[in-house]
């Protein structure tokens, strides 16, 4: 028996923070891993996608998300089972409803903690949220759910494993060992939007499409295979195409800068890279100036989307810049001005820094022209 | 260096429309003093044309060269030498424009003259209409035309820059110069599209752009929220409503409730037939009890008849004996009464005898008494008769008096007569026949012998056969008929009053008189004989009198000859009076003794007739009673009712304990509260239903805009908009601080090259005021003055203390300028006339040592001001 294990879609993710075009990739990107999830189980000759939860990002969104998730669905022969999360959480008169109008007959919809047979002997236990937060485990209905003639049990649930408090993302805390405790071959489980396995029959699944500076890693779905009696045999399949890169650079000078830009390169795609860029270290203002100006005129014209964290990277201003600014009069009493309140620290001086950048940028931009 | 003017010569420049050469310019002071109107200005201004305009130029300024009115070409020609070198200069405007510059390097025209003459003395194109001396450099700042010298003119930026190389050499590089200026200039672009002028932010521009975005972004999230949580409620609303709906459907659902009731109705079966019988043992109850009332109720009123009947009879008895007792007391006291009654008439009508002898008594004496009035009257009546008779004969005399005044009349005639008489005896002849008269006659009548005859008129005497006429005089014969005259109205009157003469006129008034007091006298009697008679009805007066005889019949005197008493008969009387009291006295006093019995009779007669009649009436009750079925074996009946009131008081208390026992109320109560709990679920159901199918319906409708989605979008997009503004903010307040840093740095440093120039201007300063301190701004323009502590802006100063500020300022930069190798000279068109005598002096020494250093013309109209001056001095 395999099947395909995914999980935190949140489609229609509105992506509010990036600009209009970027926003509108993003976005569509969401709906498109849909097909490549599609395209995997036809390839692989997989007849079920389990879905855990976070299909979409709201409990309200958009017709046109319904639809665009629903129709896309509908192109590929395997059948869709799909959980409500936390996000999308089931209830009267909602999503659900609204999906269901206008589902097909290969999205089924597990509103209802009821056990489904998916094949003969193959039973799935939905532990669908029917709130945003639930203080029990939603899991534990699982040990009063009828399986007659099981040779196989699926668990499938939203929510956070107890062990890892601190990094999980919702309220809805399942057991750790549910598998071993519920008799299940496998949990499927989602929330986690990075691939993680909690233990040889537990896993989370992982966002198909990244959807936030998290973790460097693109979307995956996992392909399960089960049998009775024998550890599942799980296998991530990449479905993400964009790739959220965290990174942090200490830099002395523009050339390690340099260095470090080279060695990003190489290694992306930057049309499916955005990047966050956290620049640490203490260079010269010229440094600064000119690591700033090639982030700004080509690094963020290359990457997607490039967001840049330029406060730790202090450029001080060295003898040579002061020299510099000292031959052209007025702008050495303004630097040494700068300079003073800099030192004299407080918001002022930030301020002052910025200002100080400024005053070599504009000073350099005339001497180059 | 200096510059030193030598020869100018103008022909055809505005004014000077023939040629006009100025020679002998020396290197020091020069002073050309001329009137005005000779045209002094014009030559500082042809200098300024040979220099600094152009001569191709069509402009203004050149136009305005030409005389007025005369299309000729100004021609200016000046000869000067800088330093050992000569120069000259030819320039024509207008028409045939042409230049020629003469230096140590040759003889140049055209634009290379001009361009010659730019690198010799720093000055720049001046491409304006009307002339701009800011382009005209060190020399057009010294060069002062005449209403220029009263302005504190800063230098144009020719002239600082020319005079920097010294204060860069005294204060060392601080100028930022191009770089300064271009980090400057763009700094200053972007500060104004964040800022205006004045610091504050723009409100356009992509700053606006932000903050209306960032407002508008915060406005749709809060909007998007607002609906979203609309939204919300009603899932929420739907929830608890299917929550409640579940609720009461198992309420509904529950059946314990029905079968409460189907007890509760069988209970009140039960309590409805016990509730039956406690009726009817009621009833039964009534029943045996009423016939048990009126049995006793029968035998009570016998009894009570029976003892009526007694009290009546024994109430009788008593009150006959009372009566009896009585009667004899009535008997004698109704005798009493007869006899009072019969003593009491007697009395009354011996009372009436002796009134009717008053009375009888007393008329006889009247009668008698009026008889004696009557008697009296009428003697009085014939006295009356005989005084009235008196009276009328006095009247009659009294009545024949005269009046006086006719009197006096006849007596005034009587004195006429006899003055007429005599007046006839005086002119009378009166004559006398004496002896025989016989046939003698006079007048006819026979005259009478020794009686004197008096004549008055013609009288004829006939005297026998003869007759003797005799005629008096006239006035005899007038008096005579004036007398007869006389006699007769005498006569007359005395006729009509019927008296013979005038003495028995007086004698007839005498007796008149007497009359008239007799006529009073009697009249008094009258009134006296006849006085009022009451006894008679008579009223005074004698008509009265004279009427009541006239009517009283004679009637014969009373007979009776008794005296009448009326004091005896008014005596018996008052004793009939109190004898007839006493009896009626006597007779109240027996009637009212006889009451008072019938009084205490009254009453004991009533209660009698009351006792007998109660004693009737008890025996008809009694007879009633007897009468009656019931009455006989009556204590038999009284038993037995009582016996059966005893069994049903039983029962009915068996009844009542059994239907408390089932209150119908209670039960139905209590099915009301079940039938009522299931009504109001109903309803709640159904509102219920009612609600969710509205929530739903909201729910499908709104549900399908996409608000959660549309919500999480607008907080994204409000962060990025406030995000977008913080960076804006940032940048903002980035290039504000450092256009700031920019503009106090140069500020420093204008005050830092300010410096040399205000230790120049001060040299000067200081002698025309002392301890005085100047302050210039940082385009070098004397900014203020400081005296004495206090600080005072350079336009509000005197004209004369601006005029000099300006002229000792424009000689610190000369010195400058002359420092720096540059070629000054200082020209001032008609200075110092708002100066007095003292500081005049004073400026004209400084004057003076100027040209020490430099060429110094003064164009002046003021020969005195500056006579004393050892100079040059120059004629037009």
């Amino acid at each position: 028996m395999r099947f395909l294990h995914t999980a935190d879609w949140q489609l229609g993710k509105p992506f509010g923070r990036f600009e209009p075009e970027v926003r509108a990739a993003l976005g569509e990107a969401r709906f498109d891993a849909i097909d490549r999830i599609g395209e995997v189980a036809a390839a692989q000759q997989v007849g079920h996608v389990i879905v855990a939860g976070d299909i979409f990002d709201t409990e309200g969104p958009e017709d046109r998300v319904i639809v665009q998730a629903v129709s896309r669905m509908q192109r590929y022969p395997c059948r869709w089972w799909l959980l409500p999360g936390n996000h999308d959480y089931a209830r009267n008169g909602g999503l659900w409803d609204r999906v269901r109008h206008k589902a097909s007959d290969n999205i089924i919809l597990l509103a209802e903690p009821i056990a489904q047979e998916m094949e003969a002997g193959v039973w799935l236990l939905p532990a669908p949220l029917l709130h945003r937060h639930h203080l029990d485990d939603p899991t534990e209905l699982f040990d009063s759910m009828e399986t007659p003639g099981a040779k196989l049990r699926i668990g499938l649930a939203h929510g956070s494993i107890r062990d890892f408090t601190a990094r999980g993302e919702t309220k809805n805390q399942i057991a750790p060992d549910r598998a071993k405790r519920s008799n299940l071959d496998y949990l499927a489980l989602g929330d986690w939007h990075g691939t993680l396995k909690v233990e040889p029959r537990t896993w989370y699944a992982g966002t198909p499409e990244t959807d936030g500076f998290q973790r460097d890693e693109p979307g995956h779905a996992l392909i399960v295979e089960l049998a009775p009696g024998v550890e599942p045999k799980v296998e991530p399949v990449r479905t993400g195409r964009f790739q959220w890169l965290l990174r942090d650079w200490t830099l002395q000078d523009s050339a390690a800068f340099s260095a470090e830009c080279d060695v990003l390169l190489s290694a992306i795609d930057p049309a499916a890279t955005l990047l966050r860029l956290s620049l640490a270290g203490i260079t010269g203002l010229a440094d600064r100036v000119e690591i700033l100006s090639r982030l700004e005129e080509d690094l963020r014209h290359r990457l997607r989307y490039l967001d840049v964290r330029a406060d730790d990277l202090v450029g001080r201003p060295g003898e040579q810049d002061l020299a510099d600014l000292k031959v052209e009069g007025l702008l050495g009493i303004a630097a040494e001005k700068l300079t003073e309140t800099i030192a004299a620290g407080g918001t002022e001086a930030i301020l002052a820094r910025r200002a100080i950048e400024r005053l070599f940028v504009e000073y350099h931009r005339g001497s180059q022209a | 260096m200096s510059l030193q003017l030598r020869r100018i010569s103008l022909n055809n420049f505005r004014k000077f429309r023939e040629p006009l050469t100025i020679e002998g310019l020396g290197e020091g002071l020069n002073i050309i003093i001329e009137p005005n109107e000779s045209g002094k200005s014009t030559i500082l201004e042809a200098l300024r044309a040979a220099f600094f305009v152009r001569h191709a130029t069509k402009n203004q300024l050149a136009q305005s060269f030409a005389p007025y009115g005369e299309a000729v070409a100004p021609e200016i020609e000046v000869s000067f030498n800088i330093g050992a070198d000569s120069w000259k200069i030819a320039k024509r405007f207008l028409k045939s424009p042409q230049v020629e510059v003469t230096g140590p390097q040759g003889r140049a025209q055209g634009e290379e003259a001009e361009n010659r003459l730019q690198a010799l003395l720093g000055f720049v194109k001046d491409s304006s209409q009307r002339g701009d001396p800011a382009t005209y450099g060190a020399l057009g700042l010294l060069w002062v035309p005449q209403a220029q010298a009263l302005e504190v003119t800063a230098p144009g930026s020719i002239v600082r820059s020319s005079i920097q190389a010294t204060l860069e050499a005294e204060v060392g590089t601080i100028v930022g110069g191009a770089a300064y200026e271009r980090v400057q200039k763009r700094i200053d672009e972007q500060y104004d599209i964040y800022w205006t002028p004045t610091g504050k932010a723009q409100s356009k521009g992509r700053w606006q752009a932000a903050r209306d975005r960032d407002q508008q972004a915060r406005q749709a999230a809060a909007d998007a929220t607002m609906r979203l949580d609309a939204l919300e409620k009603s899932f929420g609303e739907l929830e608890a409503a299917s929550g409640r709906l579940k609720v009461i459907e198992r309420e509904l659902a529950d059946e314990t409730e029905q079968e409460q009731r189907a007890g509760l109705v069988q209970a009140l079966d039960v309590a409805k037939a016990a509730a039956q019988i406690l009726e009817t043992r009621k009833a039964e109850h009534e029943n045996v009890s009423a016939n048990l009332d009126r049995i006793e109720d029968l035998q009570a009123q016998h009894e009570a008849a029976r003892e009526a009947l007694r009290v009546a009879g024994e109430s009788l008895t008593a009150i006959t004996a009372d009566r009896e007792q009585l009667a004899s007391q009535l008997k004698a006291g109704r005798t009493k009464v007869a006899e009072a009654k019969a003593a009491l008439d007697k009395a009354r009508d011996d009372r009436a005898a002796a009134r009717q002898a008053l009375s009888e008594g007393e008329e006889r004496l009247a009668k008698r008494q009026r008889h004696a009035a009557i008697t009296d009257a009428r003697q009085r009546h014939t006295k009356l008769l005989d005084l009235e008779k008196q009276l009328a004969d006095a009247r009659n005399q009294a009545a024949q008096v005269i009046p006086a005044e006719t009197l006096a009349r006849l007596d005034a005639n009587d004195r006429a007569i006899a003055e007429a008489r005599a007046a006839v005896n005086a002119g009378a002849t009166t004559i006398e026949l004496t002896g025989d008269a016989t046939g003698i006659t006079i007048g006819g009548e026979p005259l009478t012998p020794n009686s004197p005859r008096t004549l008055t008129g013609e009288t004829q005497i006939a005297l026998g056969g003869g007759i003797l006429v005799i005629r008096p005089p006239a006035t005899a014969a007038s008096a005579e008929a004036s007398l007869a005259e006389l006699l007769e109205r005498q006569a007359l009157e005395l006729a009509e009053w019927n008296v013979v003469d005038l003495v028995a006129a007086r004698t007839r008034n005498d007796t008149a008189r007497d009359a008239q007091g007799t006529v009073q006298l009697l009249e008094t009697k009258i009134t006296a004989l006849t006085p009022a008679q009451p006894l008679l009805d008579l009223a005074a007066g004698p008509d009265a009198l004279k009427l009541f005889v006239a009517g009283v019949p004679t009637e014969s005197p009373a007979s009776d000859e008794d005296e009448i008493s009326i004091d005896l008969l008014t005596r018996s009387v008052e004793e009939a009076e109190t004898a007839a009291v006493r009896a009626e006295t006597l007779y109240d006093q027996a009637v009212q003794d006889l009451r008072e019995i019938e009084d205490r009779d009254r009453p004991l007669a009533a209660e009698q007739a009351g006792a007998e009649r109660d004693q009737s009436h008890a025996s008809d009750r009694i007879t009633q009673i007897e009468r009656k079925p019931d009455f006989a074996g009556l204590a038999d009946a009284i038993a037995k009712a009582r016996e059966d009131a005893a069994q049903a008081a039983v029962k009915l208390a068996e009844a009542t304990r059994d239907a408390t026992a089932h209150d119908v109320q209670a039960i139905n109560r209590k099915i009301e509260t079940i039938d009522s709990r299931a009504r109001a679920g109903q309803i709640r159901r159904s509102d219920l239903e009612k609600d969710i199918a509205r929530l739903e319906a909201i729910i499908e409708s709104e549900g399908g805009k996409g608000l959660a989605s549309l919500a999480a979008a607008a907080a994204e997009e409000a962060d990025a908009a406030t995000q977008a503004l913080a960076r804006l903010d940032e940048e903002a307040a980035t290039i504000k601080l450092l256009k700031d840093v920019l503009d106090e740095a140069r500020g420093e440093a204008s005050r830092t090259f300010v410096g040399p120039v205000a230790q120049r201007a001060r040299v000067h300063v200081e002698r025309l005021f002392p301890g005085a301190d100047l302050s210039f701004d940082e385009e070098l323009g004397l900014a203020s003055v400081t005296r004495s502590g206090l600080s005072e802006a350079c336009g509000t100063l005197s004209k004369g203390t601006q005029e000099q500020l300006a002229v000792l300022t424009r000689l610190a930069f000369a010195d400058m300028l002359l420092e720096q190798g540059l070629p000054v000279s200082l020209i001032l068109d008609d200075p110092l006339v708002y100066s007095d005598d003292g500081r005049l002096d004073l400026m004209t020494e400084i004057l003076e040592e100027a040209s020490q250093r430099m060429q110094v013309i003064l164009l002046t109209c003021r020969d005195r001001a500056f006579r004393h001056l050892s100079a040059n001095r120059v004629q037009l």
